[in-house]
């Protein structure tokens, strides 16, 4: 039964897709409120490019309890939301048409009339910086441009709904900071939902205010980068920065209430606690020695190490822990 | 809901980037022309040159029925062997050229942007299955038809300009040949587009499709187009009877292809 009205772009319970025997998803469960930014993230090969296909209608589960997309169930509703969703994926524009033909092309596909989809064009043109090229071929456009471009076209029918694959793959530094800038800006003003998969994980980190890890066609966690991060790293770090000429060992750190570890690195020194329990009084302890401090900050554990410790290319990589996941909210999977 | 504005955006893209392509387009045109140029005009002229050779094809003219020619006032053996060769031996010809030119650009159709790595992107956008399918097939028929049609145009200048001193008259086209052009041969082009589409959307690229569709269509157009001949001697309403039968299965095939396209087969195609 479809929804229209439900706050969530995407619901997914269930879902499995075999390929000649081989699970490429198997029971995934994910939950996308409208507006948000989220981002899957996972191996080459954990079933990132299939899950967006089945979510598009474009390939049929093997097996699903619930899959609905901005309120349509799929894959019979595919035909309702194919006209709300944009999509820039891992293929090629039409190298022998012009940008704007390019762009005109798919706008024409979302029900725009010749005059008002070269408009919409040159709109896009005009944001992504391509529209003093816009009537060239794009055989002759930098990996950069026509990375531009097919993101450019995946928003041409003005979308509720944006799967953008490795967006900024090929994008200088300055076009990725402007993209996320974008992404981050739409998704508030418009309430456009992004769906991003995306091995930079810094910048999964900063732009999305969900993330889900895939690895082997199973979900193993999903909740905010954050909540994310702390329930796949149980590990609690704080950095002791001492005043300019002050010099602390990390053995008198290591005495201190709750530390487990100390180093010393470059300028400040790096103590492991036990819980997040343990730093205010780990704080209190460090305020109280003779010694002049910068500050005591909270270092909470990145994407990227959750990241590894999920998918587990990190040899030793600690067991999520299931009371942090618990307490945030996070679903993470054993 | 079939939208033509869809379409008409999905065909125009397809004829600009078949036409943009001097090496795909050039040999599709060339060897056409020469065909319903040369040989016409190398036949003519060698009658014209040496009208007595004429009785050297007493056989070849025998063969027809007398039915075969109009009672034209005058009319020499040369006369009877222009009129027979230009009316009944070239008609063949005319459904070779567009079943040619369509074979290779209906195979290009989805092969060819699974080739590209264009067509998953298409698959995304709100085209629907029919305003896919219909596009694809528009896009090979309309320019494979349009050049019969202007070889057609050209043939019949050249053989009213070099057969009509001969035959006496001005007698091109005939009405069999308005059936043969304006129905049989947009209703054949339309069958055989519509398998080569079919097989272009399960085959992983442009060579195959083409391959596998030349393998399975060109044979039965070959039997088709070697039966021409006979079957122009008949009337043109035998001509528009096989046209209508053609019809009949093309609306049958599109409905089936239209029915079966299924955008989860075509994408467990991708390379």
């Amino acid at each position: 039964m479809s929804d229209p009205g439900s706050g969530l772009a995407v619901e997914v319970r269930g879902l499995t897709r075999v390929f000649d025997a081989v699970p490429a998803l198997d029971g995934v469960d994910l939950e996308i409120p409208r507006g948000a930014v989220f981002g899957l993230l996972g191996p080459n090969g954990a079933g990132k490019t299939t899950t967006v296909r089945i979510l598009n209608g474009v390939l049929d589960p093997t097996r699903v309890d619930v899959l609905r997309v901005l309120g349509q169930d799929l894959p019979q509703g595919a035909d309702l939301v194919r006209p709300q969703v944009g999509v820039q994926t891992d293929t090629n524009l039409y190298d022998r048409l012009s940008a704007r033909a390019n762009l005109s092309l798919f706008a024409r596909f979302y029900g725009l009339a010749k005059k008002a989809a070269d408009q919409r064009a040159d709109e896009l043109l005009d944001m992504f910086g391509l529209l003093p090229r816009a009537a060239e071929r794009v055989e002759k456009f930098s990996k950069g441009m026509k990375q531009k471009l097919l993101i450019a076209r995946s928003l041409v029918g003005a979308p509720s709904l944006v799967y953008l694959d490795e967006p900024t793959a090929g994008l200088d530094p300055e076009a990725s900071h402007e993209l996320m800038s974008y992404i981050r800006t739409v998704s508030r003003a418009q309430h456009t939902t992004f769906f991003i998969t995306s091995h930079r994980l810094d910048e999964m980190e900063d732009v999305c205010t969900k993330v889900a890890v895939l690895a082997g066609g199973v979900i193993r966690a999903q909740g905010s980068p954050a909540a994310v991060a702390r329930a796949a790293v149980p590990r609690v770090r704080v950095h002791v920065t001492p005043a300019p000429g002050v010099r602390i060992a990390p053995g008198e750190l290591l005495a201190l209430p709750g530390a487990t570890h100390a180093e010393s690195l470059d300028g400040y020194i790096a103590v492991d606690l036990r819980s997040v329990r343990a730093v205010p009084e780990f704080v209190r302890a460090a305020a109280a020695l003779p010694h002049d401090l910068l500050g005591v900050a909270d270092v909470p554990p990145t994407l990227q190490e959750a990241y590894l410790a999920l998918v587990g290319s990190q040899p030793g990589a600690p067991d999520p822990a299931p009371d942090t996941a618990a307490q945030t909210g996070t679903e993470v999977a054993s | 809901m079939i939208r033509f504005s869809r379409i008409r955006a999905l065909l125009a893209k397809d004829l600009a980037e078949t036409f943009s392509t001097a090496q795909i387009v050039m040999p599709l045109i060339i060897v056409p022309l020469v065909v319903v140029v040369g040989y016409p005009v190398a036949f003519l002229l060698a009658i014209k040159a040496a009208p007595d050779a004429a009785n050297g094809l007493k056989d070849f003219i025998g063969s027809f029925p007398a039915s075969a020619v109009p009672a034209i006032p005058g009319l020499t053996a040369a006369g009877r062997a222009a009129y027979i060769g230009v009316v009944y031996l070239f008609s063949g010809f005319f459904l070779i050229v567009p079943v040619m030119f369509s074979t290779v650009i209906a195979a290009n159709s989805f092969a060819g942007e699974k080739e590209r790595r264009t067509l998953e992107g298409l698959l995304y956008t709100p085209l629907t299955d029919g305003e896919l399918v219909l596009g694809k097939i528009a896009a090979s028929f309309l320019p494979a038809v349009g050049f019969a049609w202007v070889c057609f145009g050209i043939y019949t200048v050249i053989v009213d300009v070099l057969g009509a001193p001969l035959v006496g008259q001005v007698f091109f086209p005939t009405m069999n040949w308005w059936a043969l052009m304006f129905l049989l041969v947009p209703a054949v082009a339309l069958f055989v587009i519509s398998v080569v589409v079919m097989i272009s959307t399960r085959a992983r690229g442009f060579q195959e499709a083409n391959a596998i569709g030349g393998s399975i269509v060109l044979p039965i157009i070959g039997v088709v187009a070697a039966q021409a001949s006979g079957v122009m001697v008949l009337s043109a309403g035998v001509v528009a009877a096989i046209a209508l039968a053609f019809v009949l299965l093309d609306v049958l095939l599109l409905s089936v292809i239209v029915g079966a396209f299924n955008r989860s087969k075509v994408v467990s195609y991708l390379p």
